[in-house]
C-alpha cells in the first residue's frame, strides 16, 4: 500500500531539510544535464573530419630572404625534389592550413553586387595537385588543369574565374537545387567577380573549428608568388614521419632562406580541439563532483531522518510494518523530494542553457534531455537513499516499548 | 487465545546475561481481560513483547490462536502483528508528524484496506474513543489521556482479536487513567481479548482475572471474580 499521502503530509512539517536538498538536487540537475549537453556536442565536434587524409599529412613553411631569393622557382623546385621523396603521394604550396586555427576567408554570393549578402568561406589556394594532395573527393564537375593555374602576387586582388567549393558551400549557396547542379553556375566574389563552379567536392573544413561556417570552403586555382610559402605534404600511410624529416632536410639545403613549422595534421587538430578537450574534462569533473556532494546530501539527509525517527520506525512496525515497507517509505519520501527537485530543475536546466546559448553561442539543448535527466536524478536519489533506508530496516520494533 | 509453554527469554550484553523470562507458562483464554503486575524489571514488558511478536524467544512454545509463532519470520510476524494484536504503549506512541486521522491509517495501511474501508474505520474508531471531531489535529495539540485515546482508536480500528497494553494509564492522572480503564472494559466487553500491564494495583483489581510476574515467571494468578465470590 503506497502511503503518499501520508508521507507528503509529514514531510510538509519537516520542510526546510527536505527543501533544501530539492534545490540542491535541482541545481545538480541544471549543471549535470547542461555539461553534458555541452560536452556531447563537444566530443561531436571534435570527431567531424576535416576533410583531410590526417594521418598522413603534414606541412611545412619557408620564409625566403636575400636578394637573389627568386620565389618562383624556388616553389616550382622544391615541389620537385618534394614529389620525388619515396614516400610522399603529393605536395602542394597552400596558403592555410585546414582546422589550423589560421587563414582567408572571402564570401561568395550569387547575385553580383554590394547590396546582396554573401556567403562566408574559407579559401585554400592550390593547383591541380590540390585534391589528391588534401585527399579530397570530387563529387561532381571536374578537378583544376595545370593550365588554370596561375601566379598571384603579393598585391593581387582580382580573383581566378574557376572555383570548386564544398558540397556544404554549394548547399548554402543554391538551397534549392541539387548540389551537382550547381556546377557551371557563376557566383560572385568581392562583390562582383564572377567565378565560375567548376567542381564540388565532399567535405574540407575551414581553418576554424568554432566557425558556424566550418563546412564552407573554396579552392582557388593559384600559387603565390611569395617568399614566405607553406607546403602542403601527403605521403603513403605510415611514412609521414620519416617523410617529415627528410622533406626538412631537403629545404634546410637552400640556405637563403629559413624552415620552420614543420606540424603534422594530427598535431594540429590535438591543438585547435584542446579547448573542447579540456572542457570536456572539467565538465566531467563538475558532473563527477556534484554526483557525489548531492549523493551525500542525500545520505546525510536521510541517515539524519532516519535517526531522528527510529522511535516512529519502531512503532510503524510494532502496527505491522513489514521491512519492506520501512524501505518503502523512505523510498518514496525520497522520490518526493527528488520529484520536486527535478521540477524545479527542469526549470532551471532549461534557464541555464537559454543562459549558455546567449553567452556561450551554444546550440540550444534537445528537449529529451530534460527528461532524462529528471530520470537520472531521481536514480540517483534512489539509489542514495537506500543505504539508509536498508539501516532502518534493523530497528527493533521492540523499541516502541522499551524507549519512552 | 494465547498459550504460552516454559518460554525463555535471555538478553546477552558483552557483560551480562539476563534472563528475563525464565520458563514462563500461561494460558489466557478469549475474550479475557488479564491485568499482569509484578515488580519493576520482572519481565513483564518483555512478556508482552514476546506476546505481541516484538521480540523473539529463546526457548519453549507460543501459540497464539492455535498457531505455533515461533517459526515463524520477520515479514509472517509483522503480518500477525497486523492482523491480530493491538498494540497500546505508555507512552502514546503516536507518530508526531501525522494527524490523528492518518496515525489511526497507519496500521490500516499495513493491512491493505482500500481507502473507503479505512476511512470508515478510521471514523469509527475515533468516534468509539470520542475524538472523531478532532481528526486533523496533531497528537502535539492534545492533552496525555486525550492522546492515549487516539492510541487506543488506533490499536482497535484493525478490530483485533487481541488487545496489548503496556502501562496504558502510567503516564496518566487518576481521573484520566480511570477513563482510560473503563474504555478499555468497554472494549473487552465487545469481546476483545485485553492483556495489560500495570503498576497500579486499584486499576488491576478491575480486570476478571489478575497475574503476578516475578522474575522472570508467573508466581501467582488470581482470578478476581473468584476471589470476590469466596469473600462475599
Ligand atoms: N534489550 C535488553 N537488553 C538487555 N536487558 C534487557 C533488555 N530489555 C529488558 N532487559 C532486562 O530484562 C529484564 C526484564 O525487563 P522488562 O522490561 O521486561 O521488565 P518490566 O517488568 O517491564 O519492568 P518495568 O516494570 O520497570 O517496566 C530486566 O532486568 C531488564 O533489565
Ligand atoms: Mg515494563
Amino acid at each position: 500500500m503506497l502511503e503518499l499521502g501520508p508521507i507528503f503530509r509529514a514531510l510538509l512539517r519537516n520542510k526546510v531539510g527536505a527543501l533544501l536538498i530539492a534545490v540542491q538536487i535541482a541545481f545538480t540537475m541544471a549543471i549535470i544535464v547542461n555539461s553534458v549537453f555541452i560536452i556531447y556536442e563537444r566530443s561531436q565536434e571534435t570527431k567531424r573530419p576535416s576533410g583531410l587524409d590526417e594521418a598522413n599529412s603534414f606541412f611545412i613553411s619557408s620564409s625566403g630572404f636575400g636578394e637573389n631569393f627568386g620565389a618562383k622557382a624556388t616553389i616550382e623546385k622544391d615541389l620537385t625534389d618534394i614529389r620525388a621523396i619515396s614516400g610522399v603521394v603529393s605536395a602542394i604550396q597552400i596558403n592555410a592550413i585546414p582546422v589550423s586555427g589560421g587563414g582567408w576567408s572571402m564570401s561568395l554570393q550569387t547575385e553580383p553586387g554590394a547590396e546582396h549578402d554573401g556567403v562566408g568561406t574559407a579559401v585554400y589556394m592550390v593547383n591541380e595537385n590540390g585534391l589528391d594532395a588534401l585527399g579530397l573527393e570530387l563529387l561532381a564537375g571536374e578537378n583544376f588543369v595545370a593550365s588554370d593555374i596561375r601566379w598571384r602576387q603579393n598585391s593581387e586582388s582580382t580573383w581566378p574565374d574557376k572555383v570548386i567549393v564544398t558540397k556544404a558551400m554549394a548547399e548554402r549557396l543554391f538551397p534549392d537545387i541539387d548540389y551537382g547542379q550547381s556546377v557551371g553556375k557563376t557566383v560572385y566574389i568581392n562583390d562582383n567577380e564572377p567565378m565560375i563552379i567548376v567542381g564540388i567536392i565532399d567535405k574540407l573544413q575551414a581553418p576554424w573549428v568554432g566557425w558556424n561556417n566550418v563546412e564552407n570552403s573554396m579552392l582557388s586555382p593559384e600559387h603565390q608568388e611569395t617568399d614566405s610559402v607553406r607546403y602542403f605534404i601527403r605521403t603513403a600511410p605510415g611514412q609521414r614521419d620519416s617523410t617529415m624529416k627528410q622533406v626538412e632536410e631537403l629545404l634546410a639545403k637552400n640556405k637563403e632562406r629559413v624552415v620552420d613549422g614543420m606540424r603534422s595534421i594530427e598535431y594540429v587538430r590535438e591543438r585547435s580541439y584542446r579547448g573542447h578537450t579540456a572542457m570536456i574534462k572539467i565538465l566531467t569533473t563538475v558532473i563527477i563532483t556534484l554526483t557525489i556532494v548531492t549523493s551525500l546530501g542525500i545520505v546525510g539527509l536521510a541517515s539524519f531522518s532516519v535517526n531522528r525517527r527510529k522511535k516512529q520506525i519502531g512503532i510503524r512496525r510494532a502496527l505491522g510494518a513489514r521491512k519492506i515497507d520501512v524501505i518503502k517509505y523512505f523510498m518514496l519520501e525520497n522520490l518526493m523530494i527528488s520529484g520536486v527537485g527535478v521540477l524545479l530543475g527542469a526549470g532551471l536546466t532549461i534557464a541555464l542553457n537559454m543562459l549558455l546559448v546567449k553567452a556561450l553561442s551554444i546550440t540550444p539543448m534537445d528537449w529529451f534531455y530534460i527528461p532524462i535527466g529528471m530520470i537520472v536524478l531521481c536514480l540517483i536519489g534512489q539509489l542514495a537513499v537506500y543505504g539508509p533506508a536498508k539501516k532502518a530496516t534493523g530497528i527493533a520494533p521492540a523499541i516502541a516499548t522499551r524507549t519512552v | 487465545m494465547l498459550t504460552m509453554t516454559n518460554v525463555k527469554k535471555v538478553f546477552r550484553t558483552d557483560l551480562v546475561e539476563t534472563h528475563a523470562l525464565r520458563d514462563f507458562n500461561l494460558q489466557v483464554n478469549e475474550g479475557e481481560f488479564v491485568a499482569v503486575t509484578g515488580p519493576s524489571g520482572s519481565g513483564k514488558t518483555t512478556f508482552l513483547n514476546i506476546a505481541g511478536m516484538l521480540e523473539t524467544f529463546n526457548g519453549g512454545s507460543y501459540v497464539l490462536d492455535g498457531q505455533d509463532v515461533s517459526h515463524l519470520n520477520d515479514n509472517q510476524r509483522s503480518k500477525l502483528r497486523n492482523e491480530k494484536i493491538g498494540f497500546i504503549f505508555q507512552s502514546y506512541n503516536l507518530i508526531p508528524d501525522l494527524n490523528l486521522f492518518d496515525n489511526v491509517d497507519v496500521p490500516l495501511r499495513y493491512r491493505g484496506f482500500d481507502a473507503k474501508e479505512r476511512k470508515q474505520r478510521i471514523e469509527e474508531s475515533l468516534e468509539t474513543v470520542g475524538l472523531a471531531n478532532r481528526m486533523k489535529h496533531l497528537p502535539s495539540q492534545l492533552s496525555g489521556g486525550q492522546q492515549q485515546r487516539v492510541a487506543i482508536a488506533r490499536a482497535l480500528a484493525g478490530k483485533p482479536r487481541f488487545l496489548l497494553a503496556d502501562e496504558p494509564t502510567g503516564n496518566l492522572d487518576s481521573a484520566m487513567a480511570q477513563s482510560v480503564m473503563e474504555l478499555l472494559q468497554s472494549i473487552n466487553q465487545s469481546g476483545t481479548t485485553i492483556v495489560m500491564v500495570t503498576h497500579d494495583p486499584q486499576l488491576a483489581q478491575q480486570a476478571a482475572r489478575n497475574i503476578y510476574v516475578k522474575d522472570g515467571q508467573v508466581s501467582e494468578v488470581h482470578d478476581v471474580l473468584k476471589m470476590h465470590v469466596a469473600n462475599a
